[in-house]
């Protein structure tokens, strides 16, 4: 059980980095914003896996949500 | 212009090697050391409080100051934001 | 803004209102389950979010307006420390309500229970109004940053 818990927690964060090094390295700045969103939702997930959920809902609405909408305005102002 | 990159690759080695000195150096996920306080909301929070969550208890009743600062600190920042913006939205 | 693809459009539409009453849900049941005013407020903002980005603005929906949503920012914040003037007999954020019998005040079962919505005394209050003051604070972020983002590029169009 234990293992699982650790094998879950190893795949997540190495997804998350791999989504925020992806976030550096793309040209495009559409592409780059979603996936800085997927590394801030899979951050969401591990502080719920961590059981803090509160966090994980905060992190979620904001980083996910938010951060991500007011990036896509500044974005299709500029254009 | 060659001093200031072995400048900044020395202090990006020292970053680096402290953050893994001290992940290493972590103790086990759920064992703090000092312990009196969080065995005392446990304990007690039910009953003084009414709540079932702990940490609403906490954050609402026995840290009520904390909350009332984050409170301030986001209602400045959009009076900030209000001003800023203030010609240019409709 | 020019409004996204009729497909975006519509599934918006489905979702929204759950989003909101998801939101509400969370503030409303901050003292019993996961959650608080902070972080319904985020996910109610974040359903404003969802309706501003793929509608192009939101001049359609007469409810949300800026001074409005202003209004309800201020009053939330006054309300949250009016609940805390509220037990100045005792100290500053004394919780007077709690287990007293009256409002919120019923005494709450020690232990794992599924729990009552009764309980509680000043915290779901606060709950509401921290709430409140989150939702209004970070809608008003949102519609004068869209605001701005038309003015913008109106500007660069001339």
């Amino acid at each position: 059980m234990s293992s699982f818990v650790e094998i879950i927690h190893l795949v997540n964060l190495v997804i998350m980095l791999a989504a925020a090094l992806l976030a550096v390295l793309f040209r495009k700045l559409l592409p780059s914003v979603i996936a800085l969103s997927v590394a801030s939702l899979l951050l969401s997930l591990e502080f719920y896996l961590l059981h803090a959920p509160d966090v994980a809902i905060a992190e979620a609405a904001i980083g996910a949500g938010l951060t991500m909408a007011i990036f896509i305005f500044a974005i299709r102002g500029t254009r | 212009m060659k001093t200031k990159k072995i400048i900044f690759g020395i202090a990006f080695l020292l970053f680096f090697s402290l953050i893994l000195v001290s992940a290493f150096q972590m103790r086990p996920f759920g064992e703090p050391v000092l312990s009196e306080m969080d065995d005392y909301f446990i304990a007690n929070a039910q009953q003084e409080t009414g709540t079932n969550n702990v940490v609403t208890s906490i954050v609402f009743d026995y840290r009520g100051f904390d909350t009332l600062g984050e409170a301030t600190v986001l209602f400045t920042a959009i009076c900030a934001i209000i001003a800023l913006f203030r010609g240019v939205s409709k | 803004m020019s409004p996204m693809s009729k497909i975006v459009r519509t599934i918006t539409k489905f979702v929204y209102s759950i989003i909101i009453i998801f939101g509400f849900y969370i503030i409303v049941h901050g003292h019993l389950t996961p959650g608080g005013g902070f972080q319904g407020g985020a996910v109610t903002a974040s359903a404003f979010a969802l309706l501003l980005v793929s509608y192009g603005s939101l001049a359609s929906k007469k409810f949300v307006k800026k001074d409005f949503l202003s209004f309800l920012e201020s009053s939330g914040l006054t309300l949250f420390i009016a609940l805390a003037f509220l037990g100045l007999g005792t100290t500053f954020f004394y919780n007077l309500l709690a287990n007293s019998g009256g409002w919120f005040g019923n005494v709450s079962s020690v232990g794992i229970n599924p729990g009552d919505m009764n309980t509680g005394g000043v915290v779901p209050l606060m709950n509401m109004a921290v709430g409140l003051e989150v939702l209004s604070g970070l809608g008003v972020i949102l519609l004068v940053m869209a605001g701005a983002m038309e003015f913008t590029k109106k500007k660069e169009n001339l």
